[in-house]
């Protein structure tokens, strides 16, 4: 992972997130502690709190079927959390050249063994 | 060089036998048995990255990238319909061609993967050495077996390059990657400079072919011209010479610094003489019977390549002139899209994936497809991918190229650019890449648009323009008569702007850093006072690169940062 990913301020909020192992996807930790493909279902942690909880979700990564979990630091606007670094706004949102694959897309039609 | 090789096999490409398709069969299943103990938690992620990385898989912004090798940038129609397959099967529809003559997949999920590697392996395709520190994908001219100025065919020493070090014992674990390069002519189409080793051949007194080695050239964050070792290889030291060369970089070559790690590095630290003394020193020690090169073992490996059964219309070249006086926009196209052939009445054709403000070398699986049924009907079934990020439809009839041309207009890879501005190479960048600082492929696309009216593009006249995401410089910046770099600029993208490097030949060149990052929207007007400068200040049948090399950077620099 980047460290320039990890950059905090004391005072901002973040959320968490990582890639699925399946299928390497990304996903962000809700409140009820299931993974979401939506960076609008992310649970805001205080910057304060969120190395302690990405420590207890690194090590049940395994089990959850994820890799790289990291915070991402956050602003709150009216459509949810807005990270505040591009590379994270465009993790959370799709790739810019493509608007048809937001995070929720899928195939129109399944892959044949799906 | 005189053999004729059997034309019932493969045109262009190398022909497997039972013990290749064994060897992949059975690294699949290898592969296959890593993944279900990755998920099964047997192995940690750190024990198996690595492991994918071998095959090919990398995990990047959105999802797993699994890197296909295109051996030397030659592929056949089957092939070409396998990578349609999954684009459409186990993607999304679409693929990237990279300026190392591979293609990418964006979106592939490591449960499909040995699926993925089992399809191409029947179609007689992997993943291996497209990735690791390891002697990767060796590159070569876009017209080997074709270009009217070739010396000899570089796919057959490319693909005997690919023989020794696939799983060689000694260099699967090199202080870094390692890229090597092959020009079968004496115009330099592969950027033999910029990489670790490139290879220029030439003619020898006996018939034979001798070499010009290159050494220690690269891009990425440390860009450095290759120095001449010699240039006199005779073909059969040829395995010898590198062999040497290798041992010395994998002897002294810097493990404890990634960013020294490279050959680059190392011939810089020890200097050129000491390099060289140090690659004789092994050379001469070494027991070259051992690794002589026989011209009995070329011509095998040759005859594993079928060769096109020319067979020219004796007024194509009429027709051909004709029907460009009756179509002035086929006729543009041929001018920037063909390449001349050795075969009268044949030509090669450079496909163009570069539509005006698309994303530089992304194909959609129909394109595959198409591409596929043209290298069928009018290319013996063969296509290469070049390291500019386009398709090469090797030995096109001459009387053919109207309907090749028609049939690529219709399905948006008509583009008459080749050589110019919107020809733009562009990495992948911040859009996919999880390395990037910025994103690569909407500048390019803002670019191309810009610079979109054909006549304009004909009025600039030859200009590399290349961009790459960050330092790593995958899509070449440095290499561009101009480049742009994407940076990081306190978590927002910027771009730097380089002015006068070139690829080829003997003027190859590192581009200069005009000045202090800008934005996206700035960068692109800043692009377009340069070439405003270029035509008012250029004197007559001047190129934008010696224009450039004339009067030095200062004016550009002027006009890329005059207010608006
Ligand atoms: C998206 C996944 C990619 C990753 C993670 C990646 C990573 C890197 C890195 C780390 C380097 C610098 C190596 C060094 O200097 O030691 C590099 C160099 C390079 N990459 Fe990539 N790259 C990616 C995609 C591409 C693509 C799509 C292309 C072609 C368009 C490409 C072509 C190259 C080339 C030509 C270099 C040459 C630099 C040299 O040899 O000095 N890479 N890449
Ligand atoms: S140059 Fe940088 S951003 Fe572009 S593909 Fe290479 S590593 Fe990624």
């Amino acid at each position: 992972m980047d460290r320039r990913n990890s950059r905090r301020d004391a005072e901002g909020n973040s959320v968490i997130t990582a890639n699925r192992l399946l299928d390497g996807r990304i996903v962000w930790l809700a409140p009820n502690g299931q993974w979401k493909t939506l960076i609008q279902d992310a649970k805001l942690y205080p910057n304060s709190t969120v190395e302690e909880a990405l420590k207890v979700r690194t090590a049940h990564a395994q089990e959850n079927g994820l890799v790289g979990i990291y915070g991402v630091q956050v602003t709150q606007t009216a459509s949810g959390p807005l990270p505040v670094t591009s590379r994270e706004r465009i993790r959370a949102a799709g790739p810019t050249v493509h608007p048809d694959f937001t995070p929720d897309w899928h195939a129109p039609h399944p892959a044949p063994h799906a | 060089m005189s053999h004729a090789p059997s034309a019932a096999l493969p045109v262009g490409h190398y022909s497997y036998d039972a013990v290749d398709r064994t060897f992949l069969k059975q690294r699949v299943a290898q592969f296959q048995d890593q993944v279900e103990r990755r998920l099964s938690g047997a192995l940690t992620e750190e024990e198996f990255k690595p492991l994918r990385l071998m095959n090919g898989l990398y995990l990047q912004l959105h999802a797993y990238m699994l890197r296909v090798a295109i051996p030397y940038g030659v592929l056949d129609a089957a092939q070409m319909r396998t990578l349609a397959h999954i684009a459409r099967t186990y993607d999304r529809d679409y693929g990237h061609f990279t300026t190392r003559q591979n293609i990418q997949f964006n979106w592939i999920r490591l449960e499909d993967t040995p699926e993925i590697l089992n399809v191409l392996a029947d179609a007689d395709m992997h993943a291996i050495q497209t990735s690791g520190n390891c002697i990767r994908n060796v590159t070569a001219d876009q017209f080997a077996g074709a270009a009217a100025d070739e010396v000899l065919d570089p796919r057959v020493y490319a693909e005997i390059l690919r023989q020794w070090s696939t799983l060689h014992p000694e260099f699967t674990f090199l202080p870094r990657k390692f890229k090597i390069a092959i020009s079968g002519s004496q115009q330099d189409r592969v950027a033999a400079r910029f990489h670790d080793i490139g290879l220029i051949a030439r003619e020898g007194d006996n018939g034979r072919p001798v070499f010009e080695v290159f050494v220690g050239g690269g891009l990425g964050r440390t860009p450095i011209i290759g120095v001449r070792l010699r240039d006199d290889l005779p073909e059969e030291d040829l395995i010898a010479y590198l062999e040497a060369i290798l041992r010395v970089y994998n002897a002294h070559g810097r493990r404890d610094n990634i960013y020294k790690a490279r050959i680059k590095i190392l011939v810089q630290a020890l200097g050129a003489e000491e390099f060289l003394s140090q690659v004789n020193a092994e050379f001469s020690a070494m027991d070259r019977a051992r690794y002589r090169l026989p011209e009995a073992t070329v011509e095998a490996i040759r005859a594993r390549f079928g060769a096109p059964d020319f067979a020219p219309a004796g007024d194509a070249a009429e027709k051909l002139v004709a029907q460009r006086k009756s179509d002035h926009a086929f006729d543009a196209w041929v001018r920037t899209n063909t390449h001349a052939h050795k075969q009268p009445g044949y030509a090669s054709v450079t496909v163009s994936c570069k539509p005006a403000g698309g994303i530089p070398g992304d194909v959609t699986s129909a394109q595959m497809d198409l591409l596929a049924d043209l290298a069928d009907r009018y290319s013996f079934g063969e296509l290469r991918i070049t390291h500019l990020q386009n398709v090469v439809l090797g030995h096109v009839r001459q009387d053919a190229l109207y309907d090749v041309w028609q049939a690529l207009e219709k399905n948006g890879l008509g583009e008459a650019n080749i050589g110019f501005i919107t020809d733009i190479v562009a990495c992948p960048g911040l859009d996919y890449c999880a390395l990037a600082n910025a994103r690569s492929i909407p500048i390019a696309q803002k670019l191309s648009s810009r610079f979109a009216n054909a006549d304009l593009q004909r009025e600039i006249g030859p200009l590399r323009l290349n961009i790459s995401g960050c330092i790593n410089a995958c899509g070449h910046h440095h290499a561009g008569h101009i480049g742009i770099l994407g940076v990081d600029k306190r978590g927002e993208e910027a771009f730097q702007i380089t002015l006068g490097g070139s690829a080829g030949g003997a003027d190859a060149s590192v581009g200069q850093i005009l000045g202090s990052a800008m934005s996206e929207d700035e960068t692109v007007d800043a692009i377009a006072r340069i070439i405003d400068t270029y035509l008012s200040r250029r004197t007559a049948g001047e190129r934008f690169i010696e224009t450039c090399r004339r009067l030095g950077t200062a004016p550009f620099k002027d006009a890329a940062y005059a207010p608006a």
